[in-house]
């Protein structure tokens, strides 16, 4: 068999790479019309680390994407994960537990709620087929976002200011000196999570499994994939995921939780994943190109923000539009192509009017 | 099978001595603006199609419309709507156009258009504001929306006209039917000389314009309006639907059970403060709980019918 050029097999990260540069270009040339280094490599780093609470969400959407499913319940998940821990961690603390276990059971306790919500999901999805993926996380949103409620009320959780809590806090505020850079510690997280995704994603079976369901999932069941086990096993992983995002955005969030916390955050998830080569129809994406859009984002929105001092929802903006073109490009080179083709085909007929060459 | 679920929820209502008698009027007022954008989703809906962006498109109206006259260009009630349903119309055009010929997918287009309506809404960077307030609306417009006619406020008339309309366009026309037939079989329709690409557009601008017009009623009904007003709306929209029986493939779905859906969620909304002391925070429990259940039991009753079906030809 011929292996697809590399060019061609990831054209669409080449493309991603190229929006980075170009972006990169035009943040330079303005910074250094400014007189000021504000945009170097460093700084964009921490700054980065503001958006990157959404994108550990998006390493999880990927492979729900990946399957030609949708999960939007994946921001009211990781609220109900936060308000989980926050009254364990109370609770625990005011009973007269000490901060340390009591700080680790809470820990366990916010991931584990991460994967009962992404059971709940896949059990609902894989025995609801009639339903769309889209309609039951809609339900499940709604039902985790009342959780919540029930479990704060209208009050804000507050964390106690202890040597626990800053553990939390390093985590996603941290920095580790390699050379002369310093890198926030969540990108470092989100790097090391990506490159397990990516593993098994692209070099174990599970990832094959998981592009052949998304491509088509009657054969795959055909050909011995136990489908609704392995769907029900991502989804699982999808609320995991979602947790983790939840710890770091208490990490972040100066230690606070409300009931309406992270609403939208799927949103950006599915955008991020979207703009990473994931397709919503699902069997293709790379993970290569998801942490590149993680980038480009985090750039974009830095850039955009700090040097020529738009206005958040300028931003948006500009998010929305290149999301809609990031999408376009691909099928209007399609339907050039398709047009070439199809030119091709008549001037061949016309030069053999026989049919024989 | 909605029936049977809305009979089941009056049942609970029941419970409650003087509830309906007290409360339908309530009920109609908070479903209406819930149900016209319903109304228009179902044409999205029914040609196989989605739309998340109609809380978006709602704030840029009623924004737009607000800032208009708070400037003091539009004084009159209709001018409001022309401007809203207009706005609306545009945006759905848009998506239209860019999900039917741009060939995206129209979750995606439409998530891209939630971004740029909400970054479009006007006083947040042209003026530095960000809300219309009270004080910048007229008063005809403010009293406009709930003036008593027969009885009943103005704002369910207005519901039940859209709903009328669109109900008769799906079902009596022959552009209405086309709709019907491109959700079905694409490539059926196709055959049979729809256009195809025309009628998504068609299904997309109607459902902007009835988002738009949401906008200026709820504008007229709260008399403010800000940025992520209504931030999640359209997930209650597409309940509605869901709920009412509309399929989310394309190709079913009838305007009657969109407006028990809508019912529905509204009864829900009322009912519970009533049974409940620890009111507000119950609301959102026992509101996600009792939506995934109508979800999940329509599809339940829908698969017992099946067998039934399927008895009674193997009896045969």
């Amino acid at each position: 068999m011929k292996r697809k050029s590399p060019l061609k097999a990831y054209s669409w990260e080449f493309m991603l790479v190229g929006l980075l540069v170009v972006l990169w270009i035009i943040f330079e040339i303005k910074d250094s019309s400014r007189g000021r280094d504000v945009f170097n490599f460093a700084r964009m780093m921490s700054g980065m680390s503001v958006y990157m609470l959404y994108s550990f969400m998006a390493l999880g959407m990927a492979l729900i994407l990946g399957m030609g499913d949708i999960d939007i319940s994946v921001g009211a998940s990781a609220t109900l994960s936060a308000a989980v821990m926050g009254v364990l961690y109370r609770s625990m603390t005011s009973g007269g537990m000490a901060n340390g276990p009591a700080f680790a059971i809470a820990i366990l306790a916010c991931l584990a709620t991460g994967c009962l919500c992404g059971f709940l999901n896949g059990f609902l999805i894989t025995r609801f087929r009639e339903l769309f993926p889209m309609i039951v996380t809609l339900g499940t949103m709604l039902f985790f976002r009342g959780f919540c409620y029930l479990f704060l009320g209208g009050e804000t959780l507050k964390f106690e200011n202890d040597a626990t809590w800053a553990l939390l806090k390093k985590l996603y505020n941290g920095s580790i000196e390699i050379g002369s850079v310093s890198f926030p510690t969540i990108i470092l997280w989100f790097l090391g999570f990506a490159a397990v995704f990516y593993i098994f994603l692209h070099k174990m079976s599970g990832g094959r499994k998981l592009f052949a369901i998304g491509e088509n999932r009657i054969s795959s069941r055909c050909s011995g994939v136990n489908v609704d086990r392995f769907e029900l096993l991502m989804f699982v992983v999808c609320g995991f995921m979602a947790a983790v995002s939840a710890l770091f955005y208490i990490g972040c969030a100066s230690a606070t939780v409300r009931a309406d916390a992270m609403q939208g955050y799927e949103m950006y998830a599915i955008a991020v994943a979207v703009l990473g080569g994931f397709s919503t129809s699902g069997g293709k994406g790379n993970i290569i190109g998801v942490v590149l859009s993680v980038l480009i984002f985090g750039v974009m929105k830095k850039g955009l923000g700090t040097l020529f001092g738009f206005s958040d929802s300028t931003v948006n903006l500009a998010v929305g539009i290149v999301l809609i073109l990031a999408s376009l490009l691909p099928n209007i080179v399609q339907y050039i192509s398709h047009k070439k083709q199809l030119k091709k085909q008549q001037t061949d007929i016309q030069a053999f009017p026989s049919g024989k060459p | 099978m909605a029936v049977i679920l809305v009979l089941l929820i009056i049942v609970v209502c029941i419970e409650i001595p003087g509830y309906f008698e007290n409360n339908y009027i309530n009920i109609l007022k908070n479903s209406s603006l819930n149900l016209v954008m319903a109304a228009g989703m179902l044409c999205v809906l029914l040609v196989g199609s989605i739309d998340i962006s109609v809380a978006a498109v709602l704030e840029l109206s009623a924004a737009v419309a607000g800032v208009l006259m708070r400037d003091g260009h539009i004084q009159s009630v209709g001018m409001m709507f022309a401007v809203g349903i207009l706005i609306g119309a545009l945006a759905g055009f848009l998506t239209g156009v860019l999900t039917s010929y741009g060939r995206i997918l129209p979750i995606i287009v439409t998530l891209g258009m939630t971004y740029v309506c909400r970054a479009l809404i006007p006083m947040d960077f042209i003026l530095g504001m960000d809300k219309i307030a009270r004080i910048d609306l007229t008063d005809s417009f403010k009293d406009f929306i709930l003036q008593k006619f027969l009885g009943l406020p103005l704002i369910i008339y207005i519901t039940l006209a859209v709903v009328l309309l669109i109900g008769i366009f799906l079902k009596y026309t022959k552009t209405g039917r086309s709709l019907y037939a491109v959700g079905s079989n694409v490539k059926a329709a196709a055959m049979r000389g729809v256009n195809v690409n025309l009628t998504k557009v068609l299904a997309h601008t109607i459902c902007g314009a009835t988002a738009g017009m949401a906008g200026i009623m709820r504008l007229a009904e709260y008399n403010a309006i800000e940025k992520g007003a209504c931030n999640g709306g359209e997930m209650y929209v597409i309940a509605a639907c869901v709920l009412g029986g509309v399929s989310v493939m394309g190709g079913y779905g009838k305007m009657i059970g969109v407006v028990i859906g809508a019912a529905l969620i509204a009864t829900i909304d009322s009912a519970i403060p009533q049974l409940f002391i620890d009111a507000t925070m119950m609301k959102e429990f026992f509101k996600g709980i009792l939506i995934l259940a109508a979800i999940l039991l329509n599809v339940l009753f829908q698969r017992a019918s099946n067998k039934r079906m399927k008895m009674k030809e193997s009896a045969k």
